[in-house]
């Protein structure tokens, strides 16, 4: 392991250090011995996050990163987005290479933006699902079709009322991650970071698939 | 200087990033996305569970679709398998179905041009071709040749055609080119096929020993389940075991860097210590181990028509220990390059009785001249210290295709094999003659051709018609020239099922459009004895139609309706139903149909309801009955089987002339030939071409920087293609690496069709050749 050597993208905001430690206390279990890790949708994780975070660090407004740029990066709604900037050829995505940065967030001068923080730090193998991209062109054409993107921002089931968290939770836990934030995209970050557990007031309905309504036996 | 490089392009890159950004900001709300809307679609997804398609761990998938479309996916949590994690080919599997040149047609040679033809007239041009040649030249002139991506089904059919009612043994798979040793391996050892443990024991072992065998890449979700499982617990390690620097070895804790071929006298040497320092576990060896050395300097297959048979003769402990005495410490560091220490540090692992040790290892061990050999000497080291079939001590032999256990190890589609047993053996024969409903006289009790010779004969012109379903020897056969040459000969007749274009496709006289994946229902089996049903999700394109339904359709022109009596909406289960017959024992119970369709895959031996985790033990494995604590009842004299195997030397090492060893191999992104990853955009967009990885001397020595071209050039043939330095893997001076998906870059006209003389398995990982600036 050739840690020193492959470090690349250095983080130079004020908690740089902590970042090396950051990904290791979300992961921190609290949960009573035997009962298996990630139990809930891995809700623990919000807490984690939220205990860890700078309230600062929540609030800020970059607005460098948008529902578009989102959705670029992606084949359909939900799937792992490739990674939009270089990287060495022989970066080996060990933690400390993409958590470095994604671990926590924070400003990249080489970018000139925030890093988007990673929901699910606990993944170490990150080039398993997130590749970059090395050409535009494609070896055949694609008749590839996906649906639109779920419409988002507001209640689809009551003006007013919270609205419902609707993608699956499945590597998607952590909401504060994505959520909040200075790299937070713009249409989906919370105005009321500061407020810790989310699915109080927040709960799945995941909007690609049916409602399943109530109904009583007999 | 590079890292400024990098960073100043970096810098770049991450301009027009935001360039677009700002551009997609003037219009917030408005969602443009990657990928082009299906038109009319409800916005809804509904999920539906499959394997996935491509490599050997068989994760669950969950496809998501709209209409008639697959739109998404996603990992399914019921799968233990990999628990809702998949990986970038998994994530965009469906993608594979929507290339633009899919085949929907079938196309038939006419006056040497492929012309597109009604698909019953292609059926009916293949039946009338095969009586014509066996009428002509007798039935062993027509063969098959399948795969490990077969399903169960699709293999089930092509063994009772072929083996049941034509009466050849002309059939054999692509899972020869890569499991075949592992087959052998098993058989030798143990007398049954397939690993003992199974996944779980990830989660319980305490070291993990990855030999010749880059997991992050080849199986990159059992890889990240066991990184998990370190990140969890304080007393896990990995230790990779390697013949090059990957992206195993970084996120190992120990890299050992070991010469080609020199596994066999590592291997040894760490039995040896094991010996030398008391800790054979003497309980397990009596009761559960007898000691058995076969022939030696066995050849290499190189030539045609080569034979070798094995002979087993019995040994005593003391001898096993005798023949050790080559393979001290300091004399396997002269051979193998591996320190003295690091081999006592390796025994020493295996020898800890306080740890509990798992080996994985595929195509490394297994594309190896002495692979029978290697896999026998890695089961010695876990028998001798009785870490064997208990959760976390577990000998575990990966596969690389999604059903090469599922339907060509357990369906037996090798010309030695029928679905229970082998051909050789006549309670085997009836046993088949029964089931498939034909007389016993059409079972033929020789074996014929396994695959390289297969390829041979074809080229000698023994076989004059092939057909090849579900895989693409025109780009995986070594020494590639001679058999695409024999191919193409006047008098052959190539029949090639497939799903797209390929160098395969090129050579056919007739193509047929198949069903892809979930455009069909099916059955594929996985590295841990796992049987995972899929239903047919969404319908195949034009023509295109199943595998199975394609040997149906051409067996009842052949007039054998009564063993294909099948409805087209009813025949997978079936098919199924009647294959579960074969193996209706404790040893390798089947789950029902029923039971198949509602989970996520199902273990076998499945007994009384219950899959068997660990076999062999008498806690888990119901089809243990000596009454001890385990029972290895596929040797006749119940034990499990430690072999003297020496260390041999390849079939062709460096020399003065060809001074570099070439390894070929695989990536994360592309699974085998390419011919599904590389029509999806994101998996192209990452890996767009191969490349030889040269290790940096090396390459400074050539004169060659990264991207340059360089020329590869062996006995066969050459190839030249641009050169990675410092890229995913690192060889050691003296050794290159190609990946082979590359259609346009074909590694193997240079590779050598030499081959373990006891699983007929080629070696793809060693052969000589020079290398020269192009």
């Amino acid at each position: 392991m050739k840690k020193a050597d492959i470090l690349f993208g250095k983080v130079v905001t004020g908690f740089a250090a902590l970042c090396l430690s950051g990904a290791v206390s979300v992961l921190s279990a609290s949960a009573a011995p035997d009962i298996p890790y990630g139990f809930d949708s891995g809700g623990e994780k919000i807490f984690n996050r939220y205990d860890d975070t700078p309230l600062s660090s929540m609030a800020g407004t970059a607005g460098t990163r948008n529902l578009n740029s989102f959705y670029e990066l992606r084949q359909y709604p939900g799937s792992p987005p490739r990674i939009p900037h270089k990287i060495p050829p022989a970066f080996a995505a060990e933690p400390y290479d993409c958590i470095s940065c994604h671990g926590r967030g924070g400003y990249v001068a080489e970018l000139e933006a925030y890093a988007p923080v990673t929901p699910h730090p606990e993944n170490e193998a990150c080039f398993q699902c997130h590749v970059p991209r090395l050409t535009e062109e494609l070896f055949v054409e694609t008749n590839w079709l996906s649906i639109r993107p779920p419409a988002i921002g507001r209640s689809q089931q009551l003006g007013g009322s919270p609205p419902a968290i609707s993608h699956s939770l499945q590597l998607r836990e952590d909401c504060i991650a994505c959520h909040t934030g200075p790299a937070a995209v713009a249409e989906i970050r919370v105005e009321h970071a500061s407020r810790g557990n989310c699915r109080q007031c927040h709960v799945p309905l995941v909007v690609t698939e049916p409602v399943q309504e109530f109904t009583r036996n007999n | 200087m590079t890292m400024k490089l990098d960073r100043r392009s970096f810098i770049k890159s991450a301009a027009a990033t935001s360039a677009i950004a700002t551009a997609a900001s003037l219009f917030p709300g408005v969602s443009f996305a990657n990928w082009k809307k299906l038109e009319g679609a409800t916005g809804m997804i509904s999920w539906q569970k499959a394997p996935c398609r491509f490599c050997g761990t068989g994760c669950g998938v969950l496809v998501g679709v709209s209409g008639d479309r697959a739109v998404a996916v996603k990992g399914d949590p019921n799968c233990s398998v990999n628990k809702g994690l998949c990986c970038v080919k998994g994530y965009h599997s469906v993608q594979a179905l929507y290339g633009k040149d899919r085949l929907t047609k079938a196309k038939v040679r006419k006056n040497g041009e492929m012309v597109e033809v009604p698909i019953a007239e292609a059926l009916d041009v293949i039946a009338a071709k095969m009586k014509e040649t066996i009428d002509k030249h007798g039935k062993d002139s027509v063969a098959m040749y399948g795969s490990g991506q077969w399903t169960i089904p699709d293999g089930y059919v092509a063994s009772k055609l072929f083996k049941g009612c034509i009466g050849t043994n002309n059939l054999e798979a692509n899972a020869r080119l890569c499991m075949a040793s592992a087959v052998t391996g098993f058989m030798t050892s143990f007398g049954l096929d397939e690993p003992m443990g199974c996944y779980e024991d990830i989660e319980h072992a305490n070291v993990f020993v990855t030999w010749g065998n880059n997991m992050a890449e080849m199986h990159p979700v059992l890889f990240s389940r066991m990184l998990a499982a370190r990140k969890r617990k304080t007393n896990v390690e990995v230790i990779d075991f390697a013949t090059r620097t990957t992206r195993t070895s970084q996120a190992a804790d120990k890299t050992i860097i070991f010469k080609p071929q020199t596994d066999l006298a590592v291997a040894n040497a760490i039995c040896y210590e094991i010996i030398r320092n008391n800790w054979v576990n003497q309980d397990f060896v009596n009761k559960h181990v007898s000691f058995h050395k076969g022939l030696t300097n066995i050849g290499y297959g190189v030539e045609d028509h080569f034979k070798f048979k094995d002979k087993a003769e019995g040994i005593s402990f003391e001898e096993f220990e005798t023949f050790l005495k080559d393979y001290t410490p300091e004399r396997v560091e002269k051979i193998s390059g591996v320190s003295a220490n690091d081999i006592r540090y390796l025994a020493s692992v295996y020898g800890d009785p306080k740890k509990k040790v798992t080996s994985f290892w595929c195509m490394g061990m297994n594309q190896h001249t002495r692979g029978t050999w290697i896999n026998n000497l890695v089961y010695n080291i876990h028998l001798l210290v009785g870490k064997i079939s208990t959760p976390g001590n577990s000998p575990f032999s990966l596969t690389g295709q999604p059903s090469a256990c599922g339907t060509v190890r357990e369906v037996g589609t090798l010309t030695h094999k029928l679905p229970h047993g082998v051909v050789m053996k006549e309670g085997a024969r009836k046993m088949a003659a029964e089931i498939w409903d034909v007389p016993l006289s059409n079972i033929d009790p020789k074996p014929t051709y396994h695959t390289v010779e297969m390829f041979r004969a074809l080229d000698r012109g023994d076989i004059k018609f092939m057909w090849i379903q579900v895989t693409n020897p025109m780009v995986t056969m070594p020494k590639l020239k001679r058999y695409r040459d024999g191919a193409l000969k006047e008098d052959r007749f190539v029949v090639v099922s497939d799903v797209y274009p390929t160098p395969t496709t090129d050579v056919a006289d007739v193509i047929l459009p198949a069903a892809m994946w979930v455009e069909q229902e099916g059955m594929f089996g996985n590295s841990e004895r796992r049987t995972q049903h899929f239903d047919q999700i969404v319908p195949p394109p034009g023509e295109a139609m199943s595998d199975t339904w394609q040997l149906i359709e051409v067996a009842r022109r052949l007039g054998y309706e009564k063993q294909f009596p099948w409805d087209e909406d009813e025949y997978i289960g079936k098919i199924w139903e009647e294959y579960r017959r074969f193996h209706d024992s404790p040893k390798h119970n089947m789950a029902p149909y029923k039971v198949l369709k509602a989970r996520s895959g199902v273990q076998w031996p499945f007994v009384n309801g219950k899959e068997t985790r660990w076999r062999f033990n008498s806690k888990h494995d119901p089809a243990c009955t000596s009454g001890e604590d385990f029972h290895f009842y596929g040797k006749k004299d119940n034990r499990a089987w430690i072999w003297a195997r020496p260390y041999e030397p390849a079939a062709e090492s460096p020399d003065q002339e060809y001074n570099f060893w070439l390894n070929t191999g695989r990536v994360v992104e592309h699974w085998h030939t390419g011919s599904m990853t590389r029509r999806v955009p994101v998996l192209h967009n990452a890996v767009p071409s191969a490349y030889v990885e040269i290790n940096p001397d090396d390459a400074a020595d050539l004169g060659v920087v990264n991207g340059e071209m360089v020329k590869i050039i062996s006995r066969r043939g050459e190839i030249t293609m641009p050169a990675s330095i410092n890229g995913r893997g690192v060889p050691p001076r003296g050794m290159v690496f190609v990946p082979f998906f590359d259609e346009s870059y074909l590694i193997n006209e240079v590779t050598l069709d030499a081959f373990c003389p006891i699983s007929k398995q080629p070696d793809y990982k060693k052969c000589a050749v020079r290398l020269e600036k192009a």
